[in-house]
């Protein structure tokens, strides 16, 4: 018997703006780690916004590990955690701990035990001393990783990075890349910095709206590059 | 007058929220109808020792009531034109001490027992369908806020000083609007992303 895939689109279409952004767009993804590359407006983020509910298809169907994205939108982000481009739009409290313990609680722990267990969820991080310490005092780096842990403490089965590494210098990309590729979770990246992808399992390259390119990154990343050096 | 929540613990910040708020709340209750000034005087400076009793980090927190001096001057001119300075010192000297006061309470509170502790209040919102919980959520996001709003004001002024060499000033207000709306779209998103506002008043 076939493996159930994990994460099914079946002909979805999707507009924003009166433009099509996704054009009857059908994909089984039951890799542990995926790559979603394109250029400026291809689709890659509202295919992602998809899976997590952020963004509803118009037509077609999106299944996200046993949920329909149409009718149990409500349950998605706690079993799709989702990173975005700029951690100063994601971070929701003053403090480090407070961070952490909105994101136990959105998990269902009640109010007073999500702040109690705040400093030890830390410290499966190894930042437990961060737990004081206001956010705004986090250099970028920091803050992703706090994002990254905010999300994690959920214990989503999907984890999905939007662009997460544009304003991350050389040094905390590889480490933050070095965590992902350590992490349980499937893995659903997109980004621009095609080295990125070397060791995933898959790699997905969307243009206008519509799969170009679906395969392993050694077949499907210098494919894309050649694309892109063309346009340029 | 909100300022940034202090990282060092100081012995305020073990003191419960909800006596601190209550405290401040006392002080200024009582300090209101006083109009002598060395009492107003003597909270001042019983204010600024406690600043002291701080730390450095706490006292440097002071430096953030430098946009105020003109607010104060206007004030002071005004009594001296009414003939009466000594009331406009006892305006100002209070003035001075309960927005430290507040400020310091702020700044050794976190947001989360701050809210623990005025959130009991905002419960009559649930008995019109309101969430306490929201506007506790509200509260705290506007202050994450502050520091990013500063930070995106100075960046629109630097790049409007990078093209034409001068301040931008007022101009700046429309572009600053709009990218207000714009970070407050994206929080959103990140805020729907992670389940979105918590309702009701789970405990």
């Amino acid at each position: 018997m076939p493996h159930a895939p994990l994460i099914r689109l079946e002909n979805v279409t999707l507009t924003r703006g009166g433009r099509v952004v996704l054009d009857n767009v059908s994909l089984d993804i039951t890799e542990r780690r995926v790559g979603l590359i394109g250029t400026n407006g291809s689709g890659k983020s509202s295919l992602v916004r998809l899976l997590n509910g952020l963004l509803a298809a118009e037509k077609g169907r999106v299944t996200v590990h046993g949920l329909d994205a149409a009718t149990q939108a409500g349950e998605l982000p706690r079993k799709v955690g989702f990173i975005f481009q700029n951690p100063d739009h994601q971070i929701i409290f003053p403090t480090v701990a407070e961070e952490i313990a909105f994101s136990l609680e959105q998990a269902g722990l009640p109010r007073r035990q999500a702040a109690k267990e705040a400093v030890p969820a830390l410290a499966r991080f190894e930042r437990a001393h961060w737990a004081e310490r206001p956010v705004h005092a986090l250099s970028e780096g920091e803050k992703q990783f706090l994002c990254i842990i905010a999300v994690l403490v959920m214990a989503p089965a999907v984890l999905i990075l939007d662009e997460p590494f544009s304003s991350l210098d050389l040094p905390t990309r590889r480490r933050l890349e070095t965590l992902v590729a350590g992490l349980e979770q499937q893995v659903i990246l997109v980004a621009h910095e095609l080295d990125a992808f070397t060791d995933f399992d898959r790699v997905i390259w969307l243009h206008e709206g519509q799969v170009r390119g679906d395969g392993p990154p050694a077949e499907i990343i210098p494919a894309y590059r050649a694309f892109a050096e063309a346009l340029a | 007058m909100i300022s940034l929540y202090l990282a060092q613990r100081t012995w305020l910040h073990g003191v419960p929220a909800g006596w601190k708020l209550l405290a401040l709340a006392l002080v200024s209750l009582i300090a209101a109808p006083l109009d002598s000034l060395p009492l107003m005087a003597g909270l001042l400076v019983a204010v600024l020792a406690l600043y002291v009793s701080l730390g450095r980090a706490a006292v440097a927190q002071i430096a953030l009531l430098r946009p105020l001096w003109p607010l104060f001057l206007i004030l002071l001119a005004f009594h001296w034109w009414n003939g009466d300075v000594t009331a406009g010192l006892v305006v100002l000297a209070r003035i001075l001490a309960m927005v430290l006061l507040a400020n310091a309470v702020t700044m050794t509170t976190r947001m989360d027992a701050m809210m623990d502790a005025v959130e009991p209040l905002l419960a009559p919102l649930g008995w019109f369908g309101g969430s306490p919980r929201a506007v506790a959520l509200a509260v705290a996001l506007m202050i994450r806020l502050i520091p990013l709003l500063f930070a995106l004001w100075e960046a629109l002024n630097e790049s409007w000083r990078a093209r034409t060499g001068k301040r931008g000033g007022w101009r700046l207000l429309a572009p600053f609007c709009i990218q207000t709306l714009r970070l407050s779209h994206h929080t959103a998103e990140a805020l729907a992303a992670r389940g979105g506002a918590p309702r009701g008043t789970r405990r």
